[in-house]
């Protein structure tokens, strides 16, 4: 691996000295205790079912001005930015594709995840989710419209606190609809964090570092769920952690329940958008017609000068 | 699958019967190929094993080597999968052709082998913050005729239980750092406890009916597939006496994953994961069975001495 030669890196074995504080130490019950008050409200006042979109959902289109669409999405400590650029045609293909390629690259900013500098080279977490947004939005794009050309959508984390997936996926398609991609419905995800009995609808970071661990050998794991709500259909549902039939199907209810809550609040910022653009059309066009009114006015004054030469 | 051409009409053919529950080559919609199982067969490797599941082939080498455990990890050791898309299977594999097929299965395989329950990475560690075991397995695809993802984790779990690590005879602390001895005599060593292992079940989705183990044609049907990985019951992979001292098992999802770029109903993903579940229970108890034998038919097979230290 390519080493960043401008900064000190310390000697190969050196250990984050985050590892030796309390914080690191912690065991489940002690984790969990800190996660949950005795109310059963989560840490930031939010019950378990109440995802962050509703008491704060910061999104907006035509953020980065030289793609054709863009958005950001920002619940509380997790903030993504999104840009989609044209359809281009692929280079350097064999054959002739008749669905357009999605080319879709997540990136974490380095200052952006707890513990480590990310490193600019992408890594496997990086990898791995530009496969899962790519699974997610194929089946929402209008593919067959544009054979042999691919569309490109870059995704940039900017700060990861957790359910950085169902994130890039709503900025992903909030940004494809800004770019008049041609889709047949809009996309949301959500996810769900589930250890023991406790089910975390919208995770934070920590809540999800809690869902990873194994406890006594009860249900634990994270899931992402994205859909095309309108048409009732699942795009993508992954999960990682291990639990049982009946945990799975009642994660996929809740999942399904939050991926319409979202509905709105896209629908919103959609119009917003519209109406954004409308508006800028007509002063747009107002602003034309004023200086051609100018122009014709000095026309006027000029022919009036000749005439009168 | 890669390089098949279909008629719409043999499409056609294909997705009427299995709205009848009636396959091209005779079977149901729950029923597996006929599959061919070794174990043992790299000499070199520490555990290996060859699947043939009808025109797929896979071979899987696990190979062992100490390592440092992870710092936030003290007492587990690590696996880690490696696909190799041969291109004799086909040759759009030549080059780095296969290398998206071969990384959505490895990242697969290590998500099922994630969780503490699916497969205990503890029992890989040898001196707790300092040394541990890390296994390396090697996955090759030989030939594909359908339903890779299964095949693999059937390979992958039937190498993890022939694989033999070698005891360490004595530990030397120097300083800060370990000097191990391992023991020479390769009967000399621990099996893995991998009864838990997962095993994953590919759920093809044709016309409205959910298939498993497709063929390779019945792939070229489907928009999309499900993969649900189970864990496995540990009770199916020891002695009867042993099994008796074992908890009621319950499996569980140790991973679930679309493939394919089409999407589903909410409720034909619920069908198909129970659908999933089941099909694993059986799948599984049947491998135990077929491992317990071979490995029977192994220790049956004495150890001779031979010289004058006898």
């Amino acid at each position: 691996m390519p080493l960043d030669y401008r900064r000190f890196n310390g000697p190969e074995d050196s250990v984050s000295y985050r590892r030796f504080t309390e914080d690191y130490t912690k065991d489940y019950k002690q984790f969990l205790d800190e996660l949950i008050d005795e109310n059963g409200r989560r840490k930031g006042g939010r019950e378990m079912d109440e995802a962050r979109t509703l008491c704060m959902f910061f999104a907006r289109t035509g953020m980065i001005s030289q793609a054709k669409g863009s958005s950001y999405i920002e619940l509380k400590r997790t903030k993504v930015a999104c840009s989609v650029f044209d359809p281009r045609e692929i280079v350097h293909q064999n054959e002739y594709s008749t669905l357009g390629q999605l080319y879709c690259e997540v990136k974490f900013a380095p200052f952006s995840c707890r513990g480590e500098r990310k490193a600019l080279v992408p890594d496997s977490d990086e990898r791995a989710l530009s496969v899962a947004l790519k699974k997610a939005l194929e089946p929402a794009v209008c593919r067959h419209l544009f054979p042999n050309y691919q569309i490109d959508i870059f995704i940039y984390i900017l700060e990861n606190d957790g359910a950085c997936l169902p994130a890039a996926i709503n900025a992903a398609g909030l940004a494809l609809s800004d770019a008049a991609v041609p889709m047949y419905d809009i996309i949301t995800a959500s996810s769900v964090a589930i250890s023991g009995d406790k089910i975390f609808v919208d995770p934070t970071d920590d809540e999800e570092q809690l869902a990873i661990r194994n406890h006594d050998g009860v249900n634990h794991g994270v899931i992402t769920m994205s859909m095309l709500p309108e048409l009732q259909q699942v795009s993508d549902y992954r999960q990682i952690g291990s639990m049982d039939a009946d945990c799975v199907l009642n994660a996929l209810s809740i999942l399904e329940k939050e991926c319409k809550k979202i509905v709105p609040y896209v629908q919103r910022v959609l119009v917003q958008n519209a109406i954004n653009s409308f508006e800028q059309q007509k002063k747009l066009e107002e602003e034309a017609k004023e200086r051609e009114e100018a122009l014709n006015a000095k026309m006027e004054v000029w022919k009036s000068i000749l005439n009168v030469g | 699958m890669a390089g098949l051409l279909l008629s719409p009409s043999e499409k056609v053919y294909i997705l009427h019967g299995i709205e009848d529950d009636f396959r091209s080559d005779g079977r149901s919609n729950i029923d597996y190929r006929p599959m061919e199982l070794e174990t043992d067969v790299v000499s070199h490797a520490s555990g290996s094993a060859r699947l043939r599941l009808a025109n797929t082939d896979i071979l899987v080498g696990v190979k062992t080597e100490i390592d440092v455990p992870k710092p936030d990890k003290p007492n587990q050791g690590k696996i880690d999968f490696f696909v190799d898309c041969s291109a004799n299977a086909t040759p759009e594999f030549e080059g780095r052709g296969g290398e998206q097929l071969a990384n959505n299965i490895s990242n697969l395989m290590q998500r099922a082998y994630h969780s503490e329950q699916a497969f205990d990475l503890k029992q890989l560690s040898i001196f707790e913050g300092k040394q541990c075991w890390k296994l390396y397995v090697d996955i090759l695809i030989l030939e594909c005729g359908g339903n890779l993802c299964d095949a693999v984790s059937l390979a992958v779990k039937a190498a993890l239980f022939n694989t033999r690590i070698p005891f360490v005879k004595a530990a030397l602390l120097d300083g800060g750092n370990v000097d191990l001895q391992l023991s020479d005599d390769p009967y000399d060593s621990k099996l893995l406890e991998v009864g838990t292992a997962p095993l994953l079940v590919t759920l093809c989705k044709i016309g409205e009916k959910c298939v498993v183990d497709p063929s390779a044609e019945e792939e070229s049907c489907s928009v999309i597939s499900l993969v649900v990985g189970v864990t496995g019951n540990p009770k199916c992979y020891c002695s009867n006496e042993d099994a008796s001292k074992l908890h009621e098992h319950i499996s569980k999802c140790s991973t679930i994953a679309m493939n394919g770029p089409g999407s589903v109903a909410p409720q034909t993903l619920t069908n198909a994961i129970k659908q999933g579940i089941n099909a694993a229970k059986y799948l599984d108890e049947a491998l135990g069975k077929a491992l317990l034998r071979e490995r029977q038919d192994i220790t049956n097979f004495v150890k001779h001495s031979y010289g004058f230290f006898k």
